[in-house]
């Protein structure tokens, strides 16, 4: 990151000459940035600009053409999710992902069995289901109430978006990653849950969160990273990042002002 | 005659679940068809006979030798094959049906043909239900079934790795978020398939004749069932095996008992045109693809 306040530490998170080409199309390209821990990063950028293979590279889901990713300092460049997850990057899925047929708060329950929560706790985690049922309280799940035991396919989609975050938050991660965990929410939905990511970052959590609704993002952000067509044009705070012109003209300049 | 229709019904219905419950089981969590399956029915019934009456094992040690080997064959397939493929479901079916047809085809050609191939019955004897004659061995095919399911039931629902095989085959990608790895899944998923299908296998056998011919048998009765009640769907194939199950006894009893197979591919027609993806399957990609 090249805002001010981001350069003192050793980085959580570095990328470097990251590319991924499908067929011809270049989706990432030559992407250089670093995240130090505690910081939420947001990554902005038009549709197809590259974000969500931004995601999925960093998590293991595609490999890279060419580049690095560091995490801790350790080389997880094509390593497959699963073991990505055990170093402590969680995400959550723009499409949401539950398991459909299981209730809510058994969909928790997974993740709390994984290998990850499992060193992280020395295999002493007690009752499973009190800490999902926990969990989901923190995301905004009412308390006792009977949607908690509801399969996850009849919840509706704010009570969804709720339980993607809740998910990826289960394993205990360093880094959380968020793509677009606003969309499909209304103004008051993603109002409540922007406490919630503040929580997370009071906690020490380091935070990418990938979004569209620049206003609420904007908020929380510590600085902001823009694509277009794959590449970098602009990084970091987001008051500085709105006024380079490459940025208005790629992204806003689109959406009509 | 319908006291007997409705007991042999059950039992039938009974040996037909045991055949499907393997072949579900591996599709349900990998999404990788086995069309092997039959092959690892038939080669679990040569191997048993053959510790058994070759090597001279004892019964129980036979039986058990035989259900591990099938395992360590479903883990074999998995990432010897299997692995190299995954995800190109045609190069799967393709692939696993060309092993399968090697591998029984292989003890024909190594003269594995004949009514001395038999395995034998857990008990002798047989009781009388009204004026109905059962044999022991048709009792314990109807209540390992119903054991086996119980027990699948208990696995998947309360277990911590039935949790982690439920969670891959309802989104593989959410499951690998949390850890979970897709190969020891799947190669898990399949040896507990080829091991079901050598349970199936030590029980049905002793019915009749070890033959070849009989694992193209098992394949179509395992695929009937499990397109008629929806592949990766439990309560479906259930459902699916007493419809069938019956279906075939009443033709054989009622009206011809060559008819008995027909009933299979009936049922696979019919399900195809109404309903592509069973009749309780949660799976509606496989209706688009269909």
């Amino acid at each position: 990151m090249g805002g001010r306040d981001m350069t003192a530490q050793a980085p959580l998170l570095r990328v470097s000459n990251l590319t991924k080409t499908f067929g011809g199309v270049t989706a990432v390209s030559n992407l250089d940035f670093e995240l130090p821990e505690g910081k939420l990063l947001g990554v902005i950028g038009p549709n197809g600009s590259g974000k969500t293979t931004l995601v999925n590279l960093i998590t293991g889901f595609t490999r890279p053409v060419a580049g690095r990713i560091e995490f801790r300092g350790r080389d997880v460049t094509g390593w497959p999710p699963h073991r990505v997850v055990g170093e402590g990057i969680s995400r959550t899925f723009q499409m949401v992902r539950p398991f459909y047929q299981l209730p809510a708060y058994k969909n928790l329950i997974v993740p709390l069995y994984s290998p990850r929560v499992k060193k992280l706790t020395g295999g002493r985690y007690g009752d499973r289901s009190a800490v999902a049922l926990d969990l989901l309280e923190e995301v905004g799940f009412e308390r006792d109430a009977y949607v908690s035991y509801k399969k996850a396919g009849a919840l509706p989609q704010g009570y969804l978006k709720r339980l993607e975050l809740a998910k990826a938050m289960a394993l205990r991660p360093d880094l959380i990653i968020l793509d677009e965990l606003f969309s499909g929410l209304s103004l008051a939905e993603v109002a409540s849950i922007v406490p919630i990511i503040e929580k997370l970052k009071h906690q020490g959590k380091t935070i990418i969160m990938i979004e569209h609704r620049l206003k609420e993002l904007f908020r929380i952000a510590d600085g902001v990273l823009v694509l277009n067509y794959g590449r970098k044009i602009a990084e970091g705070l987001a008051a500085e990042v709105m006024k380079s012109p490459a940025v208005r003209d790629a992204y806003l300049g689109s959406e009509g002002d | 005659m319908l006291l007997g229709t409705l007991i042999y019904g059950f039992v039938n219905s009974a040996i037909l679940a045991l055949l499907a419950m393997g072949f579900n089981l591996t599709f349900g969590i990998s999404g990788v068809a086995n069309f092997a399956y039959g092959a690892v029915y038939i080669f679990s019934g040569f191997s048993a006979w053959i510790f058994l009456n070759t090597l001279g094992f004892p019964y129980v040690v036979a039986v058990l030798a035989a259900i591990l080997l099938a395992g360590l064959m479903g883990l074999a397939i998995y990432f010897g094959v299997i692995l190299r493929i995954k995800g190109m479901p045609l190069s799967e079916v393709m692939a696993t049906f060309g092993l399968g047809l090697a591998i029984m085809e292989l003890f024909r050609y190594f003269d594995f043909v004949g009514f001395r191939y038999t395995l034998p019955v857990f008990f002798d004897g047989s009781l009388s239900i009204g004026d109905v004659y059962i044999d022991y061995q048709r009792i314990i095919i109807g209540l390992i079934a119903v054991g086996l399911t119980a027990a699948l039931y208990l696995f998947t629902n309360h277990t911590r790795t039935g949790l982690a095989l439920r969670a891959i085959a309802q989104d593989e990608r959410s499951a690998l978020t949390f850890g979970i790895d897709p190969d020891l899944v799947g190669g898990l998923s399949m040896a507990i398939g080829c091991a079901l299908a050598a349970i199936a296998a030590v029980v049905i056998l002793p019915l009749g004749t070890i033959a070849v011919e009989g694992g193209y048998e098992v394949l179509i009765n395992a695929l009937a069932v499990c397109i008629v009640g929806g592949l990766g769907s439990t309560v479906g194939i259930l459902v699916a095996s007493v419809l069938i199950g019956y279906s075939q006894t009443f033709t054989a009893n009622y009206l011809e008992p060559h008819w008995m197979m027909l009933v299979s591919l009936i049922a696979i027609a019919i399900v195809l045109v109404v309903k592509p993806s069973g009749l309780f399957s949660h799976q509606k990609e496989l209706e688009e693809r269909i």
